[in-house]
């Protein structure tokens, strides 16, 4: 399946029995089954460094916990383990990449036609005649075309493949290592596995460590599982699972606080958890975007039609009796005609023409084949924090006076708030506001409240935002309010407490503030503040209290609880001694304020954005590294969990029935985590998937992100994410989301698209665009194909029925190349449909982008109409120059003899060399501007096309140059009467369809198509003489 | 996996099925027989419809166009000349008379139509004056006698001279509909001034001017000893006239040139 999946985590374990299933393939099982072994061997390996004892690591190692190892030793296990660095994978050669790109399926036609063109043009030039270059300049634009499309491809690919790049930004470059019972300095790539270093606050961690030694030492490890809050490091070892233990520090994580912990190294490079990542991001094959499928179909038919065309045809002039060389350069002349030359252009300019109106709505696409995407997704993981959420703890709940009271939420404060005006409240903000440590950096007047960067941890920073807004100027209240003493939180505690002088000089109480986890401060509470009023605690408050607790935690919110006490004057005199680790003061019968709640609150245009993406048929899954609680909470909130939709847990509980008896397909809703989730095997999962619509994935690892995102392919499928660990899904999902503010370098570079706002509403913006551009590239499609029929008959014709011949090589790659790519183009600037995000996502085996239907009516209908019209043209121009239709057939091998210069036409007149008169020109008939209204840029298309049209028809010089002649302006007007037939036709149609909204061919039949062909018409006619 | 894959797909054309039939009606109406559009059978009635079209169209033009005179002229404005025996280079031995028969043949083909008893029945017209009969349906054709090319003939030397070395070679002006209109190597011209005249114009085109001959000119090339095995380049032009002859482009128009070679190697 894939090569690189390395497990980060036991779960990976589980996960990866889901792909034992497919039995048949020997060679595959065989593989898996190798892989697995090695996968074992790792995480064993992982799991007894975490328990082993010193001595077993010192042993294994060959290290010493103290003083390090030996130089010397450590330079052998360097040169047997290699540098402490993240390896690039090893990729194609670029050559081979461009030749890839030179390889494609048309391009290798055109190869052929070139070839073709080239050994004519050698045949030719060896029996002397210098006069036809025609071959020469044909090969040549053949030879251009592919090579111009074949860079831009290029260009196109190595401007995504530089993943491993951004994983070496994460990396440190110095590290401290103790060697020989000496601290040094070296380069981190030196360190080898048994080193023994130090790191302290600030610095990066430079491998994957085993903590020896520690003091408040505390990780950052957003980037590697997503959560948001430092993590304590010390020597124990507390969880068999390596990731969750808190004994082992992970390379290139931050060390936050703490000095000088000391730790070993047991792994480096590439076999550090940061290295695993890095090569299953790497590893995992980009996979192919719809739109390229869609293509590659297209140009398998086409090329395929092509070769059909062109052999049968080859076989019938063989057979009527031609030349076997002339016999082959018909061959060429019909893949040239057939296939379109200019639509790879076309399609490349009309995706960047989006990818441009994507940008300015802050959605940068990198891989211009992903904008189209998100239009076919029909589901999007979405992960929580950042994305969905605002990535800010904000205060969202309160409650005092046996109430609950909600905070403004929003980003810009635009909510309603609550009454301030009870005694209670007062109290409340006064404990929130002095029993916090946190500070607003300096220099931030101008900047609105809830976006200035605070010194603190995320919910005194939520607290501290909350009171500025509140109670305001909370660096000035703290100073009337002199703290004497404080007690930071701990985990033993979990509260966290100072002691305040009073604001009134004349009162000389000592004012106590505590917080901490509820039901801790309920234990030291014995009153409580209600309405000002403290009364005493009973059963029944301490009812009240747990019924909101509970009310408050079910919202997935973190709550705290407040409460105070004034110090007995007496007891605690000015000047007393308090000492924090003693805690020499009273500690209970405290006064319970209240609770406030905080959350991550959802952005505000995320459920209005859920709510499109769920009438646009997108199913939204929520993939988090949170707990199931808040994701779940935050996901009902943002209406990924619709009102009303149960989970079979809630089910169980309205029904009093055991969970096992509920029936799964009643449940809408589904929360799984990460932990039940490595219990679930692949089938389980695609149950779940199928049977529940609306799922939330809580404390997944990267993994699982992958299984996840691999268990929903099958539809296409969106990610989004910020960190480190989501770029392997990233790169998995069928378009990956970046976040541009908060996302890392490595999601960034592991994405598809990054949204510059990092604002999930823009992905409905893409959805529509992405849809919109399928539509369009459907009607540009439409184009091409009806232009290929009367650019492929005249061959036929000249060839059977041996007419001069009516339309060039060189004049049909003009036409394709130069008058009709702007047409084309112009086409992606056509208005969405006012239904498009009410339809739901194209079925990627169904809805194709050439179906057969489309093409029955490109070809033999529109097709045929218009080959009748250019035929018509062309039989009247001859005509009227004085050869008769009649007299046309047949005629081919006099017209084109050189030496014959008195051929006779119809009138008995005598021509010298016809071959001169290989009359082209590219004439148009002005549309009525009626059908263009709708589309300025199609109106200036069609002028472009008139412009260029006369210039290469009238411009002196072209004659000489390309055999091109002007052609008379009557003969413009001669296909006029099919151009009205194609107009009727069409209407007849569409008065079918209109009866039928909602069919998707409505608009590819639309106008634009009709009005586009009479151009079309007109130009073959005309440039078929 | 690939089970799975299969029975996915299984599933999926199950309900591809059901929306299939929900849309039936709907798809029917676009592609299908009773809507009568695109339905294969009814290809044939479309495509009968167009070919009908076609030759509605075809006619209607053929309608417009005058059988006399063609709608457009002027890329034949400049009549190109054509020499007889047809060839870039002339080239054969004089004593092999197999050599050079098919150049005789040509010119003795292309001289049929002159004949003196066919001719005789042409009337005679005024020299150096344009022959205009614009009025009458059927137009008189002059006189143009083969014998009036003389030596050049071939009724007197039946080898147009390429038996002695001294080929005939014969020029012709292409005609054009309605046209109203002189070398240091030893030549003989026929008629004698190599003057094409101005009574065998203007030419009325193939259905009213139905035998006519335009006017010949045969240069007779008398070429000595000397000049054997050398390749001899001759370039005739129109002169004295408002054609052009000076086309970079067109080497036919208004001149026309040939090289020549005599051998003589006895067999």
């Amino acid at each position: 399946m894939h090569v690189n999946i390395f497990p980060i985590s036991g779960f990976v374990q589980d996960s990866y029995n889901m792909f034992e299933m497919d039995g048949e393939m020997e060679k595959k099982k065989k593989k898996k089954i190798k892989k697995k072994e090695k996968l074992e061997g790792m995480k064993k390996e992982m799991d007894i460094v975490s328990n082993d004892s010193y001595n077993e690591l010192e042993m294994r190692y060959n290290t010493s916990v103290t003083k390090g190892m030996t130089s010397t030793f450590a330079q052998q296990i360097l040169e047997r383990d290699g540098p402490n660095e993240l390896k690039p994978p090893k990729g194609t050669p670029e050559y081979v990449k461009f030749a890839r790109q030179l390889a494609g399926g048309l391009q290798c036609l055109m190869w052929v036609a070139a070839v073709i063109c080239f050994i004519a043009f050698g045949i030719e030039l060896s029996r002397g005649n210098l006069t036809c270059f025609d071959d020469l300049y044909l090969a040549i634009t053949l030879i251009a075309v592919v090579v111009v499309t074949g860079c831009f491809g290029y260009y196109q690919e190595f401007k995504s493949t530089n993943i491993i790049a951004s994983f070496k930004n994460l990396v440190p470059q110095q590290a401290v290592v103790i060697r020989d019972g000496k601290k040094n300095q070296i380069n981190a790539y030196q360190l080898v596995v048994g080193d023994l270093v130090e790191i302290k606050g600030g610095d990066r961690v430079p491998a994957d460590i085993r903590i020896i030694t520690s003091q408040a030492c505390k990780v950052d490890n957003s980037s590697l599982t997503g959560e948001s809050e430092p993590q304590t490091r010390s020597p124990e070892c507390t969880h068999e699972n390596p990731l969750e233990t808190r004994n082992i520090a992970f390379f290139s994580t931050t060390c936050l606080e703490g000095t000088a912990a000391t730790g070993m190294i047991i792994n480096t490079g590439d076999r550090t958890i940061i290295g695993r990542i890095a090569s299953l991001a790497s590893g995992v094959g980009n996979e192919k975007t719809p739109i390229a499928i869609e293509i590659e179909h297209f140009v398998d038919i086409i090329a395929g039609l092509a070769i059909f065309f062109g052999f049968t045809f080859f076989v019938v002039a063989m057979f009527i009796g031609y030349a076997f060389l002339e016999a082959t350069i018909f061959f060429m002349a019909i893949v040239v005609a057939y296939v379109p030359e200019g639509l790879l252009a076309t399609v490349t300019v009309c995706l960047s023409l989006t990818a441009k109106r994507l940008a300015r709505k802050n959605c940068v696409v990198k891989n211009l084949e992903a904008v189209e995407t998100l239009g076919s997704t029909s589901v999007i993981c979405s992960d929580k924090t950042g994305t969905l959420t605002q990535n800010r703890m904000t205060v969202a709940h309160l409650w005092f006076d046996n109430h609950i009271h909600a905070a403004d939420t929003t980003e810009d404060q635009s909510g309603q708030s609550f009454d301030q005006s009870s005694e209670t409240w007062r109290s409340l903000a006064r404990v929130a506001t002095l029993c916090n440590r946190a500070t607003f950096r300096p220099d931030q007047e101008g900047i609105p409240i809830p976006r200035r960067l605070v010194v603190g941890d995320a919910s005194e920073t939520a607290l501290l935002k909350f009171t500025e807004l509140t109670v305001g100027n909370i660096m000035d209240y703290r100073n009337r309010f002199k703290k004497v003493v404080e007690v930071p939180f701990n985990s033993t505690n979990k509260f966290q407490l100072s002691v305040h002088e009073l604001e009134d000089p004349l009162d000389l109480r000592y004012l106590l503030v505590m917080k901490g986890a509820p039901e801790r401060i309920l234990e030291r509470c014995s009153t409580i503040l209600i309405k000002g009023q403290e009364l005493p605690l009973d059963e029944q408050w301490s009812e009240a209290f747990q019924t909101a607790y509970m009310d408050l935690g079910g919202l997935g919110e973190r709550v705290l609880g407040f409460c105070h006490i004034y110090l007995n004057e007496k007891e605690f005199p000015r000047g007393y001694r308090f000492d924090p680790d003693e805690m020499n003061f009273t500690t209970s019968g405290l006064c319970f304020a209240g609770l406030i709640s905080m959350i991550d609150p959802p952005r505000a245009t995320v459920p209005d954005a859920v709510m499109k993406c769920r009438t646009a048929g997108i199913r939204v899954v929520m993939v988090t590294g949170d707990h199931p609680i808040t994701a779940r909470a935050i996901a009902a909130n943002v209406g990924i969990i619709t009102e009303g939709s149960e989970t079979v847990e809630d089910i169980a509980e309205r029904k009093r029935i055991p969970v096992e008896q509920v029936n799964k397909r009643d449940a809408r809703a589904c929360v799984i985590s990460g932990g039940q989730l490595k219990d679930m095997s692949s089938d389980e999962l695609d149950d779940a998937l199928r049977n529940h619509p609306e799922m939330v994935f809580a404390r997944t690892s990267p993994q699982q992100k992958l299984i996840i995102v691999e268990s929903c392919q099958g539809s296409i499928v969106a990610v989004t994410g910020d960190g480190v660990n989501d770029s392997p899904a990233l790169k998995k999902a069928d378009i990956g989301i970046a976040m541009g503010i908060a996302g890392s370098d490595a999601a960034k570079n592991a994405a598809d698209m990054i949204l510059l706002d990092d604002n999930f509403a823009s992905i409905v913006t893409g959805v529509e665009q992405g849809r919109l551009i399928f539509d369009n590239l459907k009607k540009s499609i439409a184009y091409t194909l009806t232009k290929n029929i009367p650019e492929l008959t005249p061959y036929l014709i000249y060839i059977t029925v041996s007419v001069p011949l009516p339309l060039g090589c060189i004049t049909i790659l003009f036409i394709e190349l130069a008058t009709d790519i702007y047409p084309s183009v112009s086409l992606a600037y056509e208005k969405a449909e006012s239904d498009i995000m009410h339809l739901k996502p194209r079925n990627p085996r169904r809805d194709r982008l050439v179906n057969e239907a489309l093409a029955v009516y490109s070809y033999f209908q529109i097709g045929a109409i218009q080959s009748f019209a250019g035929f018509t043209d062309y039989f009247t121009a001859m005509a009227q120059e004085g050869w008769f239709p009649l007299l046309c057939i047949g005629l081919r091998s006099q017209w084109e003899d050189v030496h014959l210069q008195d051929l006779q036409d119809s009138y008995g007149q005598e021509w010298v060399n016809i071959k001169m008169c290989d009359w082209l020109g590219t004439g148009f008939l002005l549309p009525p501007c009626l059908f263009v209204c709708r589309n300025r840029v199609l109106v200036s298309a069609i002028v472009f096309q008139l412009l260029l049209g006369n210039l290469l028809c009238y411009c002196p010089g072209m004659p000489n140059i390309f055999n091109f002649m002007p052609i008379r302006v009557q003969w413009w007007f001669v296909p006029v009467p099919y151009g009205i037939l194609i107009f009727v036709y069409d209407e007849i149609r569409k008065l079918g369809v209109r009866r039928y909204p909602g069919s998707k061919l409505k608009f590819i039949t639309s106008l634009t198509i009709f009005f586009l062909s009479i151009t079309l018409s007109t130009v073959h006619p005309v440039s078929s003489h | 996996m690939i089970e799975k894959e299969e029975k996915e797909e299984k599933e999926e054309n199950k309900e591809e099925m059901k929306q299939m039939k929900e849309k039936e009606s709907c798809q029917d109406l676009i592609y299908n027989p009773r809507t009568g559009e695109s339905h294969p059978s009814l290809l044939p009635v479309f495509y009968g419809f167009l070919a009908g079209m076609f030759s509605l169209t075809m006619w209607v033009m053929l309608q417009t166009l005058d059988e006399n005179v063609p709608r457009y002229q002027d890329r034949v404005a400049n009549p190109g000349l054509v020499i007889r025996p047809h060839a870039a280079e002339i080239s054969f031995n004089r004593s092999d008379q197999t050599n050079y028969n098919q150049y005789v043949q040509q010119l003795h083909k292309l001289l049929q139509d002159y004949n003196d008893s066919l001719q005789e029945r042409n009337d005679l017209c005024l020299v150096d004056e344009y022959t205009e009969q614009d009025d009458k349906p059927l137009k008189k054709v002059c006189q143009f006698k083969r014998s009036t090319l003389r030596q050049c003939s071939g009724l007197t030397d039946n080898s147009f001279g390429f038996a002695e070395g001294k080929p005939c070679i014969i020029i012709k002006m292409n005609r054009v509909r309605t046209t109203t209109e002189d070398n240091p190597l030893q030549m003989q011209y026929f008629p004698s001034e190599g003057r094409l005249d101005k009574m065998f114009f203007p030419y009325y085109g193939k259905k009213a001017h139905s035998d006519y001959v335009q006017p010949l000119v045969a240069v007779k090339l008398l070429l000595t000893k000397d000049d054997y095995d050398v390749e001899q380049m001759v370039e005739c032009r129109v002169e004295g006239s408002h054609l052009r002859n000076d086309d970079d482009r067109d080497k036919f128009q208004g001149r026309v040139s040939f090289r020549v070679k005599v051998s003589n190697v006895e067999i």
